[in-house]
This record gives structure tokens, sequence and C-alpha cells, in this order.
């Protein structure tokens, strides 16, 4: 095994770990809308919540960093340059993150100046780290691109795949650096905002995790490179077409130009084609193989990528992305729900998939079965649609009751948020978290002990 | 009241894209497993999404525009699954004949 191929297991140890931590940070976060008198005085919501997405940030980019040091040397035939640094910034990244959760458990807040955006909160959604981390995270970006760019560079030889990786990584870092401005003006700071996180999640992300599927399916099912590349292409431009100026419906309400209601609501509306064709795709390529593989897991996570890609993504921002609808719906529990599941669809069940996919290689399987991994897939898949279907009627409610009826006044919130309807809706939220929470729970365990439990190997054989 | 017919018209706009994905499936399905059976479903999960589009120009309070779009955006997802799955089999097929 390739020395980055272990930094790639490390990567994906410390994924799934953070996972658990946003999953524990989430269930705080929708319980506090049940007893909001939890924890009072001692940790309040929004640190919950900073926890809480925060980690759903970094665990998917700790994953997919995960998959590219472990498809990296196989696709390049050698170790990838500079691994040693990568390795020394393995640590530091997970101190970092460490240190960043204890300060924002412990001190939470500080002033409004200088220190306090340096050391413990930038203020900023999804970006919170205070600058120090966030220049740690440019620093591991850094050395990321340079391992994946300098090795192309060293072995002179160019894939599709990495052509597109390497383009895709010059966007994913610079953007990145859109986390640093304090600007005061709130318009022009949520305009550059968007850039960095919009333009991650729907452009830049989409890239990476296309190409990884890409690497994904050439070993998983045996898919020919020409074919992946031919469809990597493709659904890269369409992904790309339609995405970037769907950043434009983000720019609804900030106090952008008129113009952005057209652009931001025509180009979302596209964004569902892209995934319709993925869907056939997903269909096509699980049908022609049978379904036969000697990673079910993998197969099944990476179907539940494209379905859950199409319908978190396609059905549910399609509701609400036009600007009439948008108007009504926005920062309601209907957006959380369109995230929770669009977040699920087109990168956790990705990274997932791929973890399947190491343990095989680094226990040397040659079948992956068993039943955990179906309590797993199925409490995960589970808890996750009754979560958004939950904040799906909270947020329905919410744009009833207090924007639609209630004219969006402070008595039309409260009135909201008593409403039955939005109670029930958060509190059946709160008992799929606990399904969700234990699909993980089964997850880390199939993890940890695939290969090493008795049945499984025997189960996996009989049943491939 | 325009406010409560909008985000009703957001329910049926979820519809008309998951009637859409309906159609796409059931197209592959039954393009994978030659039934009619699963056919006659597509065409009918596509009738339903024609049905919702025709309610959504009809009757939402939405501008000519933005009605066109979602005519035009049906169109586009009648005509994706079969070219999909037709490129789908030309790459398999020159794929792997090059393989």
């Amino acid at each position: 095994m390739y020395r980055s191929q272990k930094l790639a297991v490390k990567y994906l140890a410390a994924a799934i770990t953070l996972f658990g931590v946003m999953v524990i940070a989430g269930l705080m976060s929708a319980y506090y809308y049940i007893n909001p008198d939890f924890l009072f005085g001692i940790l309040h919501f929004n640190i919950a919540k900073i926890l809480h997405i925060d980690t759903l940030v970094i665990w998917l980019l700790m994953g997919f960093m995960g998959a590219i040091y472990w498809f990296l040397p196989e696709e390049m035939g050698r170790e990838p340059v500079g691994i040693w640094l990568a390795e020394i910034l393995f640590y530091v990244f997970c101190a970092a993150v460490a240190i960043v959760a204890v300060v924002f458990i412990v001190v939470q807040y500080g002033s409004s100046n200088e220190i306090a955006l340096w050391f413990i909160n930038q203020g900023r959604k999804y970006v919170e780290a205070p600058r120090w981390a966030a220049l740690g995270v440019v620093a591991v970006m850094g050395v990321f691109g340079y391992n994946v760019i300098g090795t192309v560079v060293a072995t002179r030889r160019l894939t599709g795949i990495m052509a597109v990786l390497m383009i895709d990584l010059i966007p994913l870092v610079a953007l990145y650096l859109d986390a640093f401005p304090a600007v005061t003006n709130m318009s022009e700071d949520l305009f550059w905002w968007w850039w960095l996180v919009h333009l991650w999640v729907e452009a830049t992300w989409e890239v990476l995790i296309g190409c990884i599927m890409a690497f994904t399916l050439m070993q998983l099912l045996g898919t020919s490179r020409r074919i992946v590349e031919t469809w990597l292409y493709i659904e890269v431009a369409l992904v790309l077409g339609t995405g970037i100026l769907g950043l434009g419906h983000h720019y609804f309400w900030i106090g952008t130009p008129n113009y952005w209601l057209g652009i931001g609501g025509f180009f979302s509306a596209l964004e569902p084609l892209p995934l319709l064709g993925m869907v056939v795709h997903a269909v096509y390529d699980a049908g022609t193989h049978h379904m036969k593989t000697a990673n079910r897991p993998a197969l099944y996570w990476m179907m539940a990528e494209a379905f859950g890609n199409f319908l978190g993504g396609g059905v549910w921002g399609f509701m609400i992305t036009l600007p009439q609808i948008n108007l009504y719906a926005h920062g309601t529990q209907w957006t959380v729900s369109h995230g929770h599941f669009a977040f699920w669809g087109a990168y956790a069940c990705g990274v997932i998939s791929v973890a399947y996919l190491i343990v095989q290689k680094v226990r040397g399987m040659e079948q992956v079965g068993g039943a955990l991994w179906r309590w797993s897939f199925a409490a995960l898949n589970l808890g996750l649609i009754g979560m958004v279907g939950a904040l799906l009627v909270a947020g329905m409610t919410q744009s009833f009751v207090e924007r639609a009826t209630g004219g969006s006044t402070l008595q039309a919130f409260i009135a909201g948020q008593q409403d039955p309807w939005f109670v029930s809706g958060m509190m059946l939220r709160f008992l799929f978290g606990l399904v969700f929470a234990a699909g993980y729970g089964f997850l880390v365990y199939d993890l940890l002990t695939l290969g090493r439990r008795r049945g499984v190997v025997t189960a996996a054989t009989v049943s491939p | 009241m325009m406010q409560i017919r909008l985000l009703e018209t957001a329910l049926l706009l979820g519809l008309y894209v998951l009637l859409a994905g309906g159609y796409g499936l059931t197209y592959a399905l039954a393009r994978l497993n030659h039934r009619t059976s699963l056919r006659r479903a597509a065409v009918v999960l596509y009738g339903l999404h024609c049905l919702v589009a025709i309610g959504v120009v009809v009757w939402a309070p939405l501008g000519l525009g933005w009605k066109a779009l979602l005519i035009a955006s049906s169109l586009a997802m009648l005509v994706i699954p079969p070219v999909t799955w037709r490129y789908l089999e030309h790459t398999h097929r020159t794929g792997s004949a090059s393989a």
C-alpha cells in the first residue's frame, strides 16, 4: 500500500469521526426546538448549530481528500509528490479542528474586534472558524493541490479525470480565500460570501465528487476509463452550466440588483435536468451489472447518491427556487429540509460509498456483505427521509402561517413557532434524528469490524 | 390569496420534478428489463407530469416567462431519458470495444 493510501485511511477515519460529531451537534440543535431551556446559560443553540454545520463541511472535505489520496497513486502509478508534507498537515488539520471546536464550546464568542476574528469566531456561517484556522485550511488545501498537480507534472502523464480534477482544484483553493474578508457592508459581504458557499458546494465540490465517483465506478463495476471520462465531461459541463449562475438564487434578498431574480430563477430551474440524466445513468450502470459487485454496500451507497441528489437537489430545490415562491420560503425549515437532503444525496452517500470500497481493499476482502450494512443503510436513509419530511412540514407551516398570511411580523413569527404543525414537525425531526444516529452507530461498527467479524465473509460469499 | 397560491404552486413544482424523475426511472427500468408494463408506467408518469405542468401554467400566479420555462423543461425532461440511454449504450459499445 502506498503512503498516500495510508493517509487516505486516516482522512476517512477522521471524516467518519467528524460525521459523528455532526450527528451529535445536530441532535442537540434539534432538541433546542423542543426544549429551548436545554443547556441554558451553558451552551447556546447557535454554538450547537455552528458545530453541526462546520463539521458537515469538514467531514465531507476530509472524505473527499481521503478518496483522492486513495485513488491518486493508483491513477499515476507512483507515490504523490510531497506526500510527507500532507502527512504532517493531516495532524495539523485534526489538531486545528479540535482546538477550534474547544474554543467554540468553551469561549463561544468574543467582542467585535480583530482578536475575536483571529482567535475565536469569524462570525460568517459555514466558515466561522477563526482566521488562524482558516489559514490552516488554506495551507492544507494548498498542499493537497500541490500533491495532485505535482504528481501529474512529475509523471508527465495526464488522464481525463486528472485533468478535470486539476482544473477543479484551482477554484477550490482560490474560493476559500473568500472566507477572510470582514466587510462591514452586509450586502457586499453576503455577495462574496455566497461565492465561497455556493460555488464550493454547487460547482467545485460537484466536480470533485464527479471525479471521485468516476474512480469508484472503474474499481467497483470495472467500467472502462473511456466511458467514465466521457460521462464525467458531460455531467460536469451540465452541472457547471446550471450551477454557476444558479448562484443567483442566493442573491434574491440580500440587496443585489433585480436582474438576479431572473438569472437565479432561470439557472436554478435548469438544475434538475442533469440530475434526471444521472438517475437514468445510475439505473443503467447498476442494471447492466445486475447489481452484482464484490462490494454491495459501496454500490448501494453510490445508487443512493444518484437518487438522493435528484430528490434533495432536484425536487426539494425546485419547490423553492423561483423568486416569487422563495420570498416566502427562504430561511424557513423548508430551506433546512432542502439543505439536509441535498448535502446527503450529493456528497455524504458518495463518501460512505468510497469508505466501503477502501475498507474492502485495506482488509483484502474478496466480498463485502453481511447484514449490518443493510441496517445502517436503512436507518440512515429512513432517518434522513423522516427528518427532511418533518422539516418540510415545519417549514411549510412557517411559510404559510408566518410569511404568507402573517406578513412576517414578530407576532406572525411567534404564531408560526407555536403552530401545532410546526411543533409536531420539530418533534418528529428529533425522533428521526435518533433513527439517523442509530444508523450512524451501525455504520461505524460495520466499518470497524468488516472482515473481522465471523459470519460476514461467509454471508458475503453465499450472497454476493 | 396570491401568497397562498404561490406556496401551493411550490408543492406542485415539487410534484412536477418528482414525476419527471419517476418517468426517467421507469423508462430506464423498462429499457433494462424489456417490460411493457414498465414502459406503460413511464408513459403514465410522464402524462401525470404534463398534467401538473398544465395545471401550473393554467392556474399558478407565475409570469409568462416562468411558465414558458416550465413547458421547455417538460420537453427537455421527455427527451433526456431516451437520449441519455442511447448515448450510454453507444459509449458502452464503443468504450468496451476499444478497451
